[in-house]
């Protein structure tokens, strides 16, 4: 239908992602405006590559998958400019800090823990969290996932293992005394 | 298979992303042995964290007038109408030495209408009079969806195309 020209129909199809799109922006980028800029840039080039896309696909992956090279074309844009990406990460008290103490949890507590779990990304290369972020969090298989980065599934595979071993290791040393309600 | 074979594989089988004949060889390895149990605990009890914590974090929404704004500004375009770089599914883009040649033959159209206009000996014409008043030379644009790249091609009044003077 908005192939056809009837470009009010592009809304209805994009809006279910409008949340989860922006969602993976921001586990890309870890900064509010940049992913607000990400997510609004894959909309725009979704609706430029509109005829291009294969129906065979998933709408909802093959989206993620603009938003995941934009978000890596603005991250190598920005570590040639020498810009903070990482130190954004750096000035978060918690991302550098030992182990938080035991004690006890209050709901503020454990949202802040949440933060800093997440946080703990930013000791990933940019493609192990690309990686770990598309198939962990978004449940993208490897195949899809592989194709939404461009690259090979066994380069999917050992950049997620190396992803997964880090994470481990740091949230192993940065919160030892948690348990996660499953 | 080794604990140090198991080792190498085990963030992968924790994630459930093993084939089916290495998945079994890890299974039968951990049933047996404490230590690797033990690690595979660890990798799991971490993805069950980033997940858990990644489901259950507030994401920044846009406001809905700035949604709109941003449809509105989508739907702006006419869909397909640029290449979109590297998103997936995007026609492959006319390569320079296409632009450059279709540039090369353009160029080569309009020099040889100008240069043969009016000396080409054309059919019999039966138009009144009032018909050499008419225009000379037709152009004709072709736009590329794709890049934007256009196309003109000029026509003699009988619309003939100048495959003769190629």
């Amino acid at each position: 239908m908005v192939l056809a020209g009837r470009t009010e129909a592009f809304e209805p199809l994009v809006s279910p992602y409008r949340r989860p799109l922006l969602g993976l922006a921001w586990r890309l980028t870890r900064n509010a405006e940049d992913a607000r800029e990400v997510a609004q840039e894959a909309l725009l080039r979704a609706f430029r590559s509109l005829a291009g896309y294969d129906a065979s696909r998933s709408f909802r992956n093959w989206l993620f998958q603009i938003a995941a090279n934009e978000a890596r074309d603005r991250y190598r844009k920005r570590a040639r400019e020498a810009a903070a990406f990482d130190g954004l990460f750096e000035r978060s008290p918690s991302a550098t800090t030992g182990p938080a103490a035991p004690g006890p949890e209050t709901e503020r507590d454990r949202q802040e823990i949440r933060s800093d779990i997440l946080r703990s990304l930013a000791v990933l290369s940019p493609r192990e969290r690309e990686v770990l972020v598309l198939r962990d969090l978004e449940d993208l298989d490897v195949a899809e996932t592989a194709r939404a980065l461009g690259c090979s599934a066994i380069a999917v595979r050992v950049h997620l293992s190396k992803a997964r071993r880090k994470l481990a290791e740091v949230l192993r040393r940065d919160h030892p005394h948690l348990e996660e309600r499953r | 298979m080794t604990c140090r074979k198991v080792h190498e594989l085990m963030p992968l089988f924790a994630g459930d992303d093993l084939g089916p004949r290495r998945t079994r060889a890890v299974r039968s390895h951990v049933d047996a042995c404490p230590a690797c149990r033990r690690e595979l605990e660890e990798l799991r009890e971490a993805l069950a964290r980033i997940k858990a914590a990644a489901k259950e974090e507030a994401v920044p929404d846009w406001s809905e007038s700035a949604w709109k704004a941003l449809m509105v500004r989508a739907t702006g375009e006419t869909p397909g109408s640029r290449k979109a770089g590297r998103s997936a599914g995007a026609r492959v883009a006319w390569p320079g030495w296409a632009a450059a040649s279709a540039a090369g033959v353009l160029i080569g159209f309009v020099i040889l209408s100008v240069l043969f206009r009016g000396s080409v000996p054309g059919p019999v014409r039966t138009a009144s009079p009032a018909a050499a008043h008419e225009q000379d030379v037709v152009s004709m644009t072709m736009v590329s969806p794709e890049t934007g790249l256009q196309i003109v091609w000029f026509l003699d009044k009988n619309f003939d195309y100048k495959g003769e003077q190629e």
